[in-house]
């Protein structure tokens, strides 16, 4: 027997027996200090393989995600299960049938016919059960419930490198749109239409649900709801996203946030989203500075910078010398957590670093690219004064 | 075409030195230069992998900026499928079939160094993207609309799909010779339920080969297309469909799994009978698996794009089909675990290396099983459970079968063993290395972390086991060294036997290394396992096999002679491609030089006649 170990010849008399206290040979002990080893550092690689990350799938808060997670439990365990049976006995029948000295050829055994037919048709069956649940899950999550209050529909544009979010059916018509920041009710299924203005992208946030790609030419659609039973946290409790499908340079900075908020507070939001404006002078500024170099990209909800930037964009269509990308509106940016497509938080001083030179915080993006006062990934052409006039223009409306 | 062949005389069959190469015809020698060309390029794309995983190793790091760490990825995977595991997979196919199957060549001599030498020209082609720094960094799958103007406007994807482009050419060839090789060229005695399971294999893979490399050929010179003469295949803006490319690739992409994973299988199932003394378990499962797996390889591509939005009916249907396929990878492994039970077991380094493929396969299959599942894969898709996953199957698997099929091959090839503690100690490095890389890859994914991102932030808390993969990233590279070394060292090794695995295969009947005709006598296949049914004959009749079949004179048997129109034609068929890529005027004088090569070739006598035989 491979796996028991021998008596090797010449070796010394063993030591008298012990009825009591049974030593284990030496070989013994090392192997146990060496399993204990490996089980403390197995403890510690999966503690650190489970922790509960920012976008951990282990950790769903809202019931696609959960049932996501179910069906991969039970197809882990299955997993784990079928390895320990089939490498054990690889593992079991490498030790047992090792090759020993002067062995003569083992049985010349060609095959088996019932032991192929059993081992096709159990997993078969293995399989056609599993696949059998996973379509059921796959439909029952392909439309939201209508049983679970009111479908909020939020339209989704992916751009490179950003997302933007318009709530289409906002209370009284009121055109909200923001970028990088979704906010959504909790226990409210959100039905997410699912644009793309350039390339594809994919639209994940790992704790309320898997991935749908957003794809030029389609209107994809991903509902999703977070639910205050799986939420740990006071709300407004905030969910990371990241873009899924490679799309250019800033694929990997194209991040996004989620906030949960109860309903009131939402509503709330929408009421005071984008309100009346009364500029101090220093805003006035930096507004004029904005409707010069910024309007043809980014816009600000309201007639005064959309007239702006038509006429900008009718000026370039007639031979301008700029060119514009859709950047992200701006609109009641006090009010995000986020700059640069979730980078860096917001604050004066990231924004003024921000505007100063993008390529320094997001490699690749549009605007040190394409805005007329960017030399070649050099800072801006502003003064500090014009800088934070721009901030004061962005930041304090009031 | 008299006058060429006159002013540059016909190669002569024995010549030697560098000219010796480059007009060769031999299968043996054309399967070691795409091994040896294979190898360069697997150590090249290695060290792209080595730059990526340096950069990833810490959260923040500022080793290469999003523009690089994007021609890395892309080239680290377009190297690896195209050049290193297809090329290594025709290797094994162009060294061992002929042998194996008892033949003198290929049925296609000059045809199969037309392969090879436009499979380097391509591969070299693809490589001038880094020297005019305009690399390709779409990806290996390139999706659409990334690929095309305005988003991608420097000419990296052209060189990617020009590259290609000329590959599948060689690709193409190479899979109509060897069906042809096996279907015709077959020993007497060797019917096809006789025939070594590697060589089932071979079959199999030249027949999809065939069947998928048109598919992406079109994709691509529809990409090529839109991104040079102004079509709009898969521009939106021109109400082009994205997507579009995205099945043309799959439908090619997923048979080409099996492409690189059939000839490893294959390898694995002729080194495990050998070290078990025993004949392979459930022989006609294991192939009938093979046939069923390349046939259903092609009903599975849609589960590439489970995210794609085509629907709940679509997503069924191809997670069901691919959870199917999962029933005949099964019953090969299972036949692998019959063949080694009750089995008197050697773990030789070729062994080991086989042990270790179906060891790793398992864990590649399984999580497979897992993102079969559409719903689950909603959260894998696109993150490093599935970056685990395909290393598990492509390294684990293919990888470490083609190091099984070196270690196994090489006293054949050369006549001189590998030094077995150095195999050793390369493969438990390689293994070892593998598992540290790759294993914690399928955490990292399923803790959100996305494929193809150069970098994190360190909140995200992938930092731990980012830095674990890097760490094991440098174990399998330590592991490769110790392989280039034990190849190194080789040269002082001593010759053994002709045989010295006492292996199955009637390639071990002739010498090592063999002679250019292979074998004096056409074998009399007497069964699967011929060579142990002959030795096993001899012993019985009291005069044991020691010896290889003796050799004789060269010169009284017919082989095709040596060639260089292969190599102009595949020169020409090169320059088409660099034309498209720098003058169309170059384009002209490559079909030029490629009609001219055809020509020569088809007016070439099928031996030289001074030869006189």
């Amino acid at each position: 027997m491979g796996l028991l170990p021998r008596k090797r010849a010449g070796s010394p008399p063993e030591p008298i027996p012990d009825e009591n206290a049974q030593r284990p040979a030496p070989r013994r002990n090392r192997l146990t200090r060496l399993a204990f080893f490996g089980a403390a550092a197995a403890l510690f690689l999966l503690t650190a393989a489970c922790s509960q990350g920012f976008q951990s799938t282990w950790d769903p808060v809202g019931p696609v995600a959960q049932k996501q997670l179910q069906l991969f439990n039970v197809l882990l365990w299955t997993m784990v299960a079928v390895f320990v049976l089939v490498e054990g006995a690889l593992i079991y029948i490498v030790i047992r049938y090792r090759r020993r000295p002067g062995q003569p050829r083992p049985p010349q055994i060609h095959g088996h016919t019932a032991l192929e037919i059993t081992w096709t048709i159990i997993p078969t069956a293995l399989i056609l059960g599993l696949g059998i649940w996973s379509v059921f899950t796959l439909f029952e999550l392909d439309q939201p419930p209508t049983d679970q209050g009111e479908i909020l529909n939020v339209t989704v544009t992916g751009h490179q490198w950003y997302f933007e979010f318009e709530y289409p059916d906002a209370a009284g018509g009121k055109r909200i749109s923001t970028a990088n920041e979704l906010r959504i009710p909790v226990d409210r299924p959100i039905q997410l239409i699912l644009e793309s203005d350039d390339v594809l992208h994919s639209f994940w946030v790992p704790k309320l649900g898997g991935k749908v790609d957003v794809v030029p030419t389609r209107q994809n659609r991903l509902w999703l709801m977070a639910d205050s039973d799986l939420i740990d946290q006071p709300l407004p409790a905030t969910f990371y996203g990241q873009c899924a499908e490679l799309c250019g340079l800033a694929h990997a900075q194209m991040r996004f946030r989620v906030t949960v908020m109860s309903e009131v507070d939402y509503q709330a939001w929408v009421q005071n989203y984008n309100p009346p404006q009364a500029l101090t002078p220093q805003a006035q500024q930096g507004k004029t500075l904005f409707a010069i170099h910024c309007a043809l990209c980014h816009t600000i909800n309201g007639p005064e910078i959309e007239s702006v930037a038509k006429s900008r964009i009718d000026s370039f269509l007639t031979g301008g010398d700029a060119v514009a990308v859709p950047g992200p509106n701006l609109t009641d940016l006090r009010t995000r957590q986020t700059l640069a497509a979730g980078i860096t938080d917001l604050s004066v001083e990231n924004l003024r670093a921000w505007i100063r030179n993008p390529e320094d915080i997001k490699p690749g993006n549009w605007m040190s690219d394409k805005a007329a006062f960017y030399t070649d990934g050099g800072d801006a052409n502003l003064t500090d004064e014009e800088i934070d006039a721009l901030i004061e223009y962005l930041l304090n409306l009031r | 075409m008299a006058t060429i062949t006159e002013v540059l005389a016909r190669p002569t069959y024995g010549a030697s030195g560098l000219w010796s190469w480059i007009t060769t015809v031999d299968h043996k020698r054309i399967g070691v230069m795409y091994g040896a060309t294979a190898f360069v390029f697997m150590l090249l794309s290695g060290i792209e992998a080595g730059v990526l995983r340096t950069q990833l190793a810490t959260p923040d790091t500022d080793l290469i900026g999003p523009g690089r760490f994007n021609q890395m990825f892309t080239m680290h995977a377009t190297v690896m499928i195209f050049m290193v595991i297809m090329p290594m997979g025709v290797a094994f196919f162009n060294f061992v079939v002929p042998l194996a199957i008892g033949a003198r060549d290929v049925a296609f001599p000059r045809l199969n160094a037309l392969s090879y030498w436009i499979f380097l020209f391509g591969a070299i082609l693809m490589h001038f993207s880094f020297i005019v720094d305009q690399v390709p960094d779409a990806g290996w799958f390139s999706y659409a609309n990334l690929t095309e103007y305005p988003f991608s406007e420097n000419m990296g994807l052209d060189f990617w799909a020009i590259g290609l482009l000329v590959l599948g050419t060689s690709s193409v060839a190479g899979g109509l010779n060897f069906v042809v090789t096996i279907i015709n060229l077959r020993a007497p005695g060797m019917s096809l339920m006789r025939m070594p399971v590697f060589v089932w294999m071979t079959l199999i893979t030249s027949i999809l080969l065939i069947l998928a490399m048109p598919v992406i050929t079109v994709g691509l010179i529809e990409l090529v297309m839109d991104r040079n003469f102004g079509t709009h295949f898969f521009n939106p803006t021109g109400g082009g469909d994205p997507i579009l490319w995205q099945h043309l690739f799959w439908v090619f992409g997923h048979p080409e799994v099996y492409i690189l994973i059939l000839p490893p299988m294959g390898i694995v199932s002729e080194i495990l009978p050998t070290f078990s003394r025993k004949p392979l378990f459930g022989y006609p499962f294991v192939i009938f698996s093979g046939i069923v797996i390349g046939i259903m390889g092609w009903a599975v591509w849609s589960h590439h794009m489970f995210t794609v939005g085509l629907g709940p009916i679509a997503n069924s249907v191809f997670t069901i089909t691919t959870m199917l396929i999962a029933v005949p990878t099964g019953v090969k492994i299972f036949n692998w675990l019959g063949t080694l039970w009750k089995g008197s077991i050697e773990l030789t380094t070729a062994m080991l290396y086989a042990l270790g493929f179906v060891f790793l396969f398992i864990i590649g299959g399984l999580s497979g099983v897992s993102h079969a599942v559409s719903p689950s894969d909603f959260q894998q898709q696109d993150t490093y459970y599935i970056v685990a996953h395909i290393h598990y199957v492509l390294f684990g698997g293919s990888i470490m079968g083609i190091f099984a099929g070196i270690y196994y091959w090489w006293p054949k090839l050369t006549g001189k063993m590998l030094n077995e503690k150095l195999g050793k100690l390369n493969f438990w490095l390689v293994f070892i290395g593998m598992n540290v890389t790759f294993f914690p890859m399928h955490f990292v994914g399923l803790n959100g972390m996305p494929r193809r991102i150069y970098t994190y932030a360190e909140e995200f808390g992938w930092g731990t086991l980012n830095l674990l993969s890097t760490v094991g990233y440098f174990i399998i590279f330590i592991g490769v060294l110790v392989f280039v070394y034990n190849i190194w060292q080789n040269r002082n090794a001593r010759r053994v036997s002709h045989d010295p695995w006492d292996a199955p295969g009637v390639e071990w009947s002739i010498a090592s290394p063999p002679p250019a005709y292979n074998f004096a006598e056409v074998p009399h296949i007497k069964g699967r396992d011929h060579y142990w049914i002959e030795k096993d004959l001899a012993r019985e009749a009291g005069n044991p096999i020691t010896e290889p079949e003796p050799a004789v004179d060269p010169s009284t048997i017919h082989m095709p002679s040596p060639s260089y129109w292969p190599i102009i034609t595949a020169a020409g068929v090169g320059l088409i491609g660099g034309g498209l890529l720098s003058h169309y005027g170059v384009s002209f004088l490559g079909g030029l030089i490629a009609f001219i090569g055809v020509i020569g070739w088809s007016n070439e006598p099928a031996s030289a006649p001074e030869e006189g035989h």
